[in-house]
């Protein structure tokens, strides 16, 4: 009988068990997985922000990216290894909505992701301040995403929640209900967010300062879309405008020097109003060394604009005589992917050159020898001493080429491999010639704020204040350190314009003098609504055929609008309304 | 003799209906039947024992016609008075019973046949036994003595071949390997890897009522008492969630009332690699680099990799180094197990302890297992029982390295040892391979390679067993399971796997696991007969069950000193923690089951059961599913209008139908996980952050896969079961298989995992025994015959319209497993260089078909060209027995497969032999095209080509081979010897493992040594697809540990 108590007993401890484990032994607790609901804490919160601002960097500085921010233009050409043909001639790009894949699947991954941390992030154990700000960070993140998706691809899905039951149906949401949204959160952002970057969001992330920017253009683009509402451009113009007077809160003003705005070291500087991080940490600058390995992530902007300087030879323009230049870091890795567009940049925008010092800060027009025993039919160059070869950006005459011992590059000279190099993406600081760049990539620029207040003003009807505005930009850029004061002054003077100047092309002219190279042109075209007239004006052989040929016959909107990807959206979408394409694809 | 022999096994195998006929004539020769006799009663004493001699205790022995009979002591032995003329009827468990004309003698020796198909045999089902004649579902069993004919590591290996619809393939035959094991063919649709898919459709172990999860090796073959394989939807629906694989049931010896037993367990075997992998020998490989020059495609007569100095100084003087020869050596394997078993009728007890050791063929592997188990069971009254098993082994693997591939690369005109006698450090000095380590580093350099793994695991459970009342009865079975693996490597610089110079070229890794599971059953029994011909059973259950699993791992580069090896990683220089090494899961499942067995007049037969499985691994709301099962049976025999037809002892009719699901859901799936990545705000390191991103979407709605099976089954027993067999038919129609489905992006991620596939199989099973031959002067002849069709078809993959995924490799109509890609016809020749040039060939290259005619070879033109799914697999027992000696001889098909073999391609990345057919290294022999040879089989060799177009459709050989799996000759010494040394039996036997293959047309072609397969997938990419033709969990021949001959020398004895 012992036994059966015993036993008993035993039998009750296990049920005893059994009744207190089960009801958890059902409930799930990961450990070594980070899961959605993670965005509830303060890690996660702010984790999430970092995975968004991460994620763009598969996107700004990037060649294929880079490639449908400028491709395409007035202002740029194919470079002789130009890749993704089809973004600069328009041919075959019906067939190449895969290229899209990036900027719609990134966009729509990191909204989801940003869904999720305002969803969740409003339970994280936060004093409302630092909640506030870290939401608005999200808010400002979802914006700037739907932002850049409706330019580019015009009514698209617009999901504010964060999806938990995916689905294969998903339907485009009319322009004017998404840029209502725009606005809303970048409003919020323009107002929860810090004036000034403050820890944890350090650099130059989302501010008060890069929300008011955005939140101007939002309604300068919205006033030229067909979902445009009445005083969009003063809305605009107002916001641009306490910006600009509130600088001093915000802690953004412009350089002196047009040449600070774009150099390395003053990625946070005081024009700098957002930036996509990059540094050089291996680990949390997501970068390789040596030969660019694992590039997707990296800022390759350093490569993409350098014409092929190692193959110029000493005897140029005849064969033989060995290269004069050797690749090296301050001159850059050649990739020779985008040239300017002569015909424009040079010969419109930056015609004028010698009170606007913004050619000669945009262009490289030296290298400076670097390369052992190279000897012209001229003479033998000094290394670090002697011009090797030499860009002046004119005509010269058989004289000034037979008294210059390098070689000299004028305009008709320029080929598809060798063309004015763009400098502002220079990374010196690269240990090998290979690395990707680590500096950040430079989103917007305080100056940008007087142009988009310009064009604001000038849709408005004022022109004076958009004259007043461009004036800003223009009378800055005519200093030059290596002037006299008087000599400052008299070329601020002269780069002063009237009311009576301002027209859309001065405008557009003036966007390609300050914004050279800064991937925003394809969009600055669309938004006015002049891809077409200046692709037929300045990119005639190039880019209008394909242009004019893919589009629908008659459109003044032909292609200015990108392709929704077919394999990642379209072709899935199997259930509910069909997802149509864009016209034209 | 050897065609004789394939045409005979493929005849005995397919035409079953001729081989009765012989069976038949076999009987009569045999002159079975008794004759009556006169009564005169005298004193008879007999012994039982088995076809392996070994004494057959508590046989129970009748007189036929009367009560009067006896049981077999421990010795076998009995006493009992007969008349002359009787007959008795011998039987036991796991026995053909047998009758036995006295012929009026006093003495008997009597040969029992173990026998699957005994009508009284006890089937352990899961949570409860039946007897086979109650059986309505699919279940198979197969007894120690049949395992121990073809000893190994494990009990998968010793499977083979062995039951009807059970297939095993190996996938390697390193030391303790063992191998893919699936029941009724593959019903998921997986991409994943090879483990993800054993997880999903590999059958659920259980060993003595508790699952068992983890390492098949940890397992003692030598402590099985049966297995019982339960193969349909109505047998294994009471698993519920973890019963679509079939479920195999593992019940471990335990102690007998009687006097306590001591036995001895052992062998040795020597193994030997069955053959080295055939390469070029030095003038072949010269001639080959000579022909690689001729067919440069691009410089016409070079050759970047012609032969170096010493290459050319080796040819001169007949260097021709056999490199495999130098590295393989001869295997040894040792297996011990002592074992003490006895006790009253109120208690048992069985003891052992096992030690087994195997060596590989290469250098640097083995295994070694100790093992140490324990039974007991107590009854404490006459209500109450309780017991315990303990199972614990502790395992140390060695896997050493992989040193084929490299063994076959290397140059044959090279000599291993310099002039002097030392070892020739860079054979290949000179060549573009030049840093290659001499192999013979494998052997010298004992510090260099560590590539280890230590694993303990304990595997425990305890019953108590109380009869509440009459007729019910209450179990509880608590299992605890716990395992440990410690497992690290260390590749030292200089050695043939890791040619870095310097010790900071060295890697060394650590990893720890640990899993532990509890399983807690209550199961209540009620067990009752009315009315005398109503038998009712009905089993209740309601269990819980707890997973745990976690692991870390770390890995370094550089170390200080080789000795440091992987002891000490802070001395290395550099240290990462590697994505996939440290992991946690852990997952509960709830359960209630609830079965009934009515059996009416033991002619009918009806089994129902319901199962509902609650399970942590889904969402709240679907995590219950429920498993209905119904299955009838009909004992023909036991009708009355049978009664005159003799010659059939046994005729039982039985269908079910039921449905089960995998597992295959892993914890977290549907909670979603967030990847991660890198970002700095600023500059310094304050902005330095880890960001996380929503990039996969979890699908809360997620639920198991389902699998409705249908089973039909006849079971028969002819001439007093002398012939004896089952044939079952089933159908099996899975759905709502987990699949990846790509999603709009705009949902935020790109694809989820939904419940969407549908599959199909069917198929046929066949078990057959039969004795053949039993004559008085005790020779008898016995049969175990089983043979599997199993078909298995995609019906549906993520939605009805999609009809093809090309980069899986699924395809609605074709087996799970296909190999899709263009399909070579031969190689272009000279005369048809014209044609060649017009799909950009050129003779010597490998011409395909060109499907549609349209005369370039693009995607259009792939097809499937084969399926990894056997047309057919068998196996075939032969036993003979006589006066003590016994001879089993058992022989494994799988006919009607492709297998691939990626080391006769290259696609010029990752995949298949690098630089395959250029020269550069030596290769496999294969007849390669030369304009003075044109053969159809290989390519021409091109020096300048790291790839050959089309090189994917060499891989596919035909798979097909029927292997003579053992030959085991024992001899049973007369217990009459033995007794005055105390010993009760003592057998010895020679076994012969794997001894040759007897039919395998990719093994007679030379190209591969085993065509069983070594390893999982490896394709390499189609040229015209983009995909690799391979799937994740085909199994490939690769280029790995040659197979193994063995030969064993063994004892069992006992005391």
């Amino acid at each position: 009988m012992r036994y059966y108590k015993k036993i008993g007993y035993t039998y009750l401890i296990t049920f005893l068990l059994i009744a207190t484990g089960c009801s958890k032994l059902l409930q799930e607790q990961p450990r070594s997985q980070i899961t959605p609901a993670f965005f509830s804490t303060p890690a996660g919160i702010l984790g999430g922000i970092a995975g968004v601002y991460s994620d763009m960097r598969n996107l700004w500085g990037t060649e294929g990216f880079t490639n449908i921010t400028l491709a395409g233009t007035d202002e740029y050409l194919a470079g002789g290894s130009a890749s993704g043909t089809w973004f600069w001639t328009y041919n075959g790009l019906a067939a190449k909505t895969d290229d899209m894949d990036g900027l719609w699947g990134i966009a729509y991954q990191d909204i989801n992701t940003l869904n999720g941390v305002l969803q969740f992030g409003a339970a994280a154990g936060l004093d409302s301040t630092t909640r506030n700000q870290y939401l608005a960070q999200a808010k400002f993140l979802r914006a700037f995403y739907y932002f850049y998706l409706v330019q580019t691809f015009g009514d698209v899905p617009l999901h504010l929640t964060f999806v938990t039951v995916p689905s294969q149906a998903d339907t485009r949401t009319p322009i004017k209900d998404v840029y209502t949204q725009i606005i809303k959160d970048f409003t919020d952002a323009s107002t929860q967010l810090s004036p000034t970057p403050t820890a944890p969001f350090l650099g130059k992330p989302a501010t008060q300062a890069a929300a008011l920017y955005f939140l101007a253009k939002m309604y300068l683009t919205r006033g030229w879309s067909s979902a445009a509402q009445s005083g969009d451009f003063q809305t605009a113009y107002n916001i641009a405008n306490t910006l600009i007077t509130n600088k001093a809160t915000y802690g953004v003003d412009l350089w002196q020097d047009y040449n600070d705005a774009n150099k390395p070291g003053n990625e946070y500087g005081k024009e700098t109003l957002f930036v996509v991080d990059r540094e050089s940490d291996l680990k949390y600058g997501e970068r390789t060394t040596g030969s660019r390995a694992s590039g997707a992530k990296e800022n390759g902007t350093c490569f993409f604009f350098r014409p092929n300087y190692p193959t110029v030879n000493a005897n140029y323009p005849a064969s033989g005589g060995g290269p004069i230049m050797t690749r090296d870091i301050a001159n850059g890795r050649p990739f020779i992917r985008i040239r300017p567009n002569v015909a424009y940049s040079m010969n419109v925008a930056f015609a004028e050159r010698a009170n606007d010092s913004r050619y000669d800060k945009t262009f490289q027009t030296t290298w400076i020898a670097n390369t052992p025993n190279v000897t012209t039919p001229r003479g033998t160059l000094r290394i670090g001493i002697d011009t090797g070869i030499w860009m002046p950006g004119y005509e010269v005459t058989d004289a000034q080429r037979a008294a210059f011992t390098g070689v000299i590059f004028s305009p008709s000279n320029y080929t598809t491999v060798m063309f004015p190099s763009m400098k502002k993406y220079d990374d010196p600081n690269r240990a090998d010639v290979n690395d990707a760049s680590t500096r950040p990539f430079i989103f917007a620029k305080f100056s940008d704020v007087y142009l988009v207040a310009a064009e604001a003003a000038f849709k408005a009807g004022d022109n004076t204040n958009a004259a007043a505005m461009l004036n800003v930009v223009r009378q800055r850029a005519a200093y030059r350190t290596t002037n006299t004061p008087g000599q400052n002054a008299a070329a601020a003077t002269a780069m002063v314009i009237t009311p009576g100047q301002v027209t859309l092309d001065f405008i557009l002219e003036e966007r390609t003098r300050e914004l050279y190279g800064e991937c925003q042109r394809w969009w600055d075209l669309v938004r006015t609504h002049t891809l077409a007239d200046r692709l037929s004006r300045y990119n005639p052989t190039e880019a209008y055929p394909g242009f004019v040929a893919g589009g629908q016959t008659g459109s003044t909107y032909n292609y200015t609008l990108r392709p929704v990807p077919f394999n990642i959206e379209i072709s899935l979408i199997t259930e509910g309304t069909p997802f149509l394409q864009n016209p034209g694809y | 003799m050897k065609i004789v022999v394939i045409q005979n096994i493929q005849r005995a195998l397919l035409t079953s209906a001729r081989l009765l006929r012989k069976l038949s004539l076999g009987f009569i020769i045999a002159g079975f039947f008794a004759l009556p006799a006169f009564s005169q009663n005298v004193h008879l004493k007999g012994s039982v024992i088995n076809e392996n001699g070994s004494p057959v205790t508590g046989a129970t022995v009748l007189v036929k016609g009367t009560t009067r009979g006896v049981s077999s002591d421990d010795k076998g032995v009995f006493d009992i008075n007969v008349a002359p003329g009787d007959v008795l009827v011998v039987s036991s468990v796991g026995y053909t019973p047998l009758e036995v004309a006295v012929n009026g003698k006093k003495a008997l020796r009597i040969t029992l046949i173990s026998s699957s198909n005994s009508l009284e045999q006890v089937i352990v089902v899961g949570y409860g036994t039946q007897k086979k004649k109650d059986i309505t579902g699919s279940i198979v069993t197969v007894s120690a003595a049949a395992l121990q004919e073809t000893p190994s590591a494990n009990l998968i290996s010793e499977l083979k071949g062995r039951a009807a619809g059970v297939d095993i393939v190996s996938n390697s035959s390193s030391p303790g390997a063992s191998g893919q094991i699936r029941i009724r063919g593959n019903r998921s649709i997986t991409s994943g890897t090879n483990s993800n898919s054993d997880a999903i459709d590999a059958p659920l172990l259980v060993v003595d009522g508790i699952p068992y999860g983890g390492s098949i090796n940890d397992l003692n073959p030598d402590d099985i008492a049966t297995l019982d394989i339960l193969k349909d939807a109505s047998a294994t629906a009471i698993y519920g969630s973890r019963g679509s694989g079939g479920v195999i049931i593992i019940t471990t010896k335990r102690g007998k009332p009687g006097k306590a037993v001591m036995g001895y367990n052992a062998y040795y075997g020597l193994s030997n690699a069955t053959g080295e992998y055939k390469v070029f020998n030095g003038p072949q490989f010269a001639q080959l680099k000579l022909d690689a020059a001729a067919g440069n495609s691009i410089n016409p007569g070079t050759n970047a990799y012609a032969l170096t100095q010493a290459e050319q100084a080796g040819l001169a003087n007949g260097t021709s180094t056999d490199w495999q020869k130098l590295i393989y050596k001869q295997g040894q394997t040792t297996d011990n197990e002592l074992s003490l078993s006895g006790g009253t009728e109120m208690t048992q007890f069985s003891l052992s302890g096992g030690f087994y050791k195997e060596t590989g063929i290469i250098p640097g592997q083995d295994f070694t297992r100790y093992s140490i188990r324990s039974t007991i069971d107590h009854r404490i009254n006459s209500k109450l029982k309780i017991g315990l098993n303990t199972l614990n082994t502790v395992s140390f693997t060695d896997y050493g390295g992989n040193p084929v591939g490299g063994l076959v690369r290397l140059s044959p005109l090279v000599s291993p040892y310099n002039a002097d006698g030392s070892v020739n450090k860079l054979p290949e000095t000179g060549a573009i391979d030049g840093a290659t380590v001499n192999p013979l580093s494998i052997l010298y350099d004992a510090n260099a390679i560590l590539n280890n793994d230590r694993r303990l695991r304990t595997f425990n459970s305890l019953y108590g067993e109380l009869e509440i009342i009459p007729n019910l009865k209450y179990r509880i079975n608590i299992g605890l399971d716990y395992s440990q693996d410690q497992s690290g490597s260390y590749f030292g610089p200089n050695t043939f796997y890791n040619s870095s110079t310097a010790l900071s070229g060295a890697n060394e890794s650590v990893a720890n696991a640990e899993a532990y599971t509890y399983t807690i059953e209550n199961v209540l029994t009620y067990d009752k007969t009315f009315l005398q011909k109503h038998r009712l059973t009905f089993t209740g259950l309601y269990s819980v069950q707890k997973d745990h699993y976690q692991s870390s791992g770390f890995s370094g580069s550089g170390i200080p000193a080789d000795y440091i090896q992987n002891y000490n990683l802070t001395l290395a220089n550099t240290i990462t923690a590697p994505s996939g090494q440290s992991s946690f899961s852990e997952r509960g499942l709830i359960s209630y089951m609830a079965r009934v067995n009515y059996a009416y007049d033991n002619r009918f037969l009806l089994t129902a059961t319901i199962r509902t499985d609650g399970a942590s691994v889904l969402s709240p709301g679907n995590q219950y599913f429920t498993y209905p099962a119904v299955a009838a049976g009909w004992n023909i025999a036991n009708e009355k209008f049978m009664n005159n037809i003799s010659f059939i002892s046994l005729l039982k009719l039985r269908g079910g139908w039921g449905i089960t699901s995998n597992q295959g859901i892993n914890p977290y799936s549907t909670l979603g996980t967030l990847s991660t990545n890198f970002y700095n705000f600023g500059a310094g390191t304050a902005g330095q952050n880890i960001g996380y991103l929503v990039t996969n979407l979890a699908n809360k709605n997620l639920k198991w896969e389902s699998t409705s099976q249908t089973n039909i089954g006849l079971d028969f027993g002819l001439l007093k079961n002398r012939i004896t067999g089952s044939i079952d038919i089933y159908d099996q129609r899975t759905k709502n298989i987990l699949l990846p489905e790509n999603l709009p992006a705009s949902n935020g991620a790109q694809s989820t995992i939904v419940n969407a596939g549908k599959t199909k199989g069917h198929g046929i099973e066949l078990n057959l025994s039969t004795i053949n031959i039993q004559t008085k002067s005790g020779f008898t002849w016995s049969i175990d015959l089983n043979f599997t069709i199993n078909r298995e078809q995609i019906v549906q993959l993520q939605n009805p319209s999609v009809k093809a995924n090309i980069g899986n490799l699924w395809f609605v109509g074709q087996p799970l497993n296909v190999i899709y890609d263009v399909k070579k016809i031969g190689i272009w020749q000279t005369k048809d260089a014209a044609l060649a040039a017009t799909y950009g060939e050129h003779p010597g290259q490998i011409r395909v078909q060109d499907v549609n005619n349209d005369g370039k070879i693009d995607a259009s033109d792939a097809q499937i060209i084969g399926t990894y799914q056997p047309k057919w697999i068998g196996g075939i027992t032969n036993r003979f027995t006589y006066k003590g000696f016994d001879l089993s001889v058992v022989i494994y098909a799988r006919m009607g497969q492709t297998v691939a073999v990626p080391y006769l391609t290259s696609d010029g990345g990752a995949n298949g032999f690098d630089f395959f057919n250029n020269s550069r290294n030596n290769q496999i022999k294969i007849d390669y095209w030369t304009p003075n040879n044109p053969t159809n089989n290989f390519p021409g060799p091109d020096a300048s080509a790291d790839k050959f177009i089309y090189a994917s459709t060499l891989a596919y050989q035909d798979g097909s081979f029927i292997k003579m799996r053992s030959i085991n000759l024992g001899y049973t010494i007369s217990p009459k010897i033995l007794s005055k040394a105390g010993i009760s039996s003592l057998r010895v036997y020679v076994t012969a493992e794997n001894p040759f293959i007897l039919y395998s047309p990719l093994v007679k072609s030379g190209l591969a040594l085993d065509p069983e397969g070594n390893g999982y997938s490896g394709g390499v990419t189609s040229a015209v697809t983009s995909s690799t033709p391979v799937s994740q969990r085909s199994i490939t021949v690769n280029l790995n540990a040659p197979p193994v001959r063995q030969y064993n020398f063994g004892v069992n004895v006992r005391f």
